[in-house]
């Protein structure tokens, strides 16, 4: 049997070491093994480097490196069946809740919202996280990684952005522009030069980045997606129209025309001022210094699907609350005494944006002088 | 000798095995023990071996000594307490796989 000297000893460690085997635990198993392979193969006439390395390739099929890849694999992958069963599970429930979600949304059906809130934050904060911890693993190189991460991220990102677009929840369009800042500025020039480097993934690399692109393009395309400018510019015309008739009717003197009942007169100016006032609370809200009220008004008709709804507004302590109440019974009190029904609801107003309150609230002012000219 | 993929789903299996019944082993020497009990027919790849030895103690089914060993240290590896009932139930397990193995492939011996 051949006796290793202490300088081979070191020798083969530290080539070991060089060829990426970092674990001291497995550098010593390895050294070992190497030392009883050549105490027994060796003879002292051949060159002992030269039969190192004759050696050396059946430890491994590719690199050495594989040894510690796969020890740091099993290591860390303790859960790793535990794990990929979650993201499985999560994955699928997920997919298939976002479609039934998506089935209830269209059928207006009730529970569609829950279905919507469970799936994505599954999906975002279950599945895409396990998915990419079990990914990066995987991966050797840090530039692998970080895309990977920033895929991730904006997977995450973007589905909870769509949600809440969905559901109307505030930063929505926020959250929507750094998902596709993400998208265009971090993973697709890290994914498009680390894989345009290497001849063998060049090709693939092009036509992915193409078609990430033209998805990316798409979804930037729809940022801004709400009605046409002609459903816009109809809608404020009828808006318009609606307060142009009431104006009207607000400055003709009723008495002119019919014999009135002299408290319906007084009651419907009352409750036309309280609204009038409600308006004006609810425009200054928004309206950076309250002056420029018109504008205000103008810009909040306009907008609709894409604007959040205000609902703190209404809130128990909100500015609006008590007004709208009070506006509630006077309509009601209004009603009784004209005999008619106003069929308008303080809670229809509540959930609703800001345009369709201001547009809701022009609607009843209508209605009350129409009803204060009418009756007799 | 068999493909790696047989090898790979058994490795667990003839390690714990081995270990169990032998006191405590180095890496090389169960190589060699294995190669020699089948008659070279099974051949653990290092690159298959030293990382289930290492996950394996990680889970604490097995427990390492460090001896010198003239000029350098050899790490033996041994059956924890724990790990000895793992043991049992692997080779348990692989011997009820290979019963069903034989009936599902239709392997058995014919008589007459």
């Amino acid at each position: 049997m051949y006796v290793l000297t202490d300088e081979q000893i070191a020798f083969i460690r530290n080539d070991i070491r060089r060829n990426g085997i970092e674990l001291e635990e497995l550098q010593l198993d390895l050294l070992d093994h190497i030392c009883c392979v050549i105490e027994t193969e060796y003879t002292a006439e051949n060159n002992f480097e030269a039969f190192y390395r004759s050696i050396l390739p059946r430890f491994y099929k590719r690199s050495l490196r594989e040894i510690e890849e796969e020890t740091h694999l099993l290591l860390t992958f303790k859960n790793y069946y535990a794990m990929k069963k979650i993201m499985i599970i999560s994955g699928t429930f997920s997919a298939f809740t976002v479609l039934i979600g998506s089935l209830f949304k269209v059928m207006h059906w009730p529970g569609a919202a829950m279905l919507f809130v469970l799936a994505i934050a599954l999906f975002s904060f279950v599945f895409l996280p396990i998915l990419s911890v079990i990914r990066i693993k995987e991966q050797t190189k840090t530039k692998d990684k970080i895309v990977i991460i920033a895929a991730a991220i904006f997977g995450s990102a973007i589905s909870l952005a769509i949600l809440f677009k969905v559901m109307h929840w505030p930063f929505a369009n926020i959250l929507w522009t750094i998902s596709l800042g993400i998208l265009f500025f971090l993973f697709l020039p890290i994914y498009f030069f680390g894989g345009i480097r290497n001849p063998e993934t060049k090709t693939n690399t092009i036509v992915s980045s193409i078609l990430i692109l033209i998805a990316g393009g798409l979804l930037f395309l729809i940022t801004n997606l709400r009605g046409s400018h002609a459903f816009d510019e109809a809608i404020v015309n009828a808006d318009q129209q609606i307060v142009e008739n009431y104006q009207l009717l607000s400055q003709k003197n009723p008495s002119d025309t019919v014999a009135i009942h002299p408290t319906i007169n007084e009651k419907a100016t009352e409750l036309c001022a309280l609204i009038e006032t409600l308006k004006v609370k609810l425009t200054s809200s928004v309206s950076n210094d309250g002056k420029d009220m018109k504008e205000a008004t103008a810009v909040l008709l306009k907008g609709h699907l894409t604007e959040p709804i205000q609902t703190q507004l209404f809130d128990k302590n909100g500015i609006a609350s008590a007004r709208l109440k009070t506006i509630q019974l006077n309509v009601k009190a209004f009603e009784k005494l004209a005999n008619t029904k106003i069929n308008w609801n303080a809670q229809q107003v509540k959930d609703l944006p800001l345009s369709y309150v201001l547009r809701n609230l022009n609607l009843l002012l209508l209605r009350i002088r129409i009803l204060q000219h009418t009756n007799h | 000798m068999y493909s790696s993929e047989l090898i790979k789903g058994t490795l667990k299996t003839i390690i714990l095995k081995l270990l169990s019944d032998n006191d405590k082993m180095y890496g090389y020497e169960i190589t060699h023990k294995v190669k020699e009990l089948t008659g070279g027919k099974i051949q653990l790849t290092e690159g298959a071996l030293y990382p289930t030895l290492h996950a394996l103690e990680a889970q604490g089914i097995l427990s390492t000594d460090v001896v010198n060993v003239g000029n350098r240290i050899r790490k033996y590896y041994s059956v924890t307490p724990n790990g000895k009932k793992v043991a049992t139930e692997k080779v348990n397990e692989f011997s009820e796989f290979l019963d069903t193995m034989i009936f599902l492939l239709d392997l058995q011996p014919k008589l007459g």
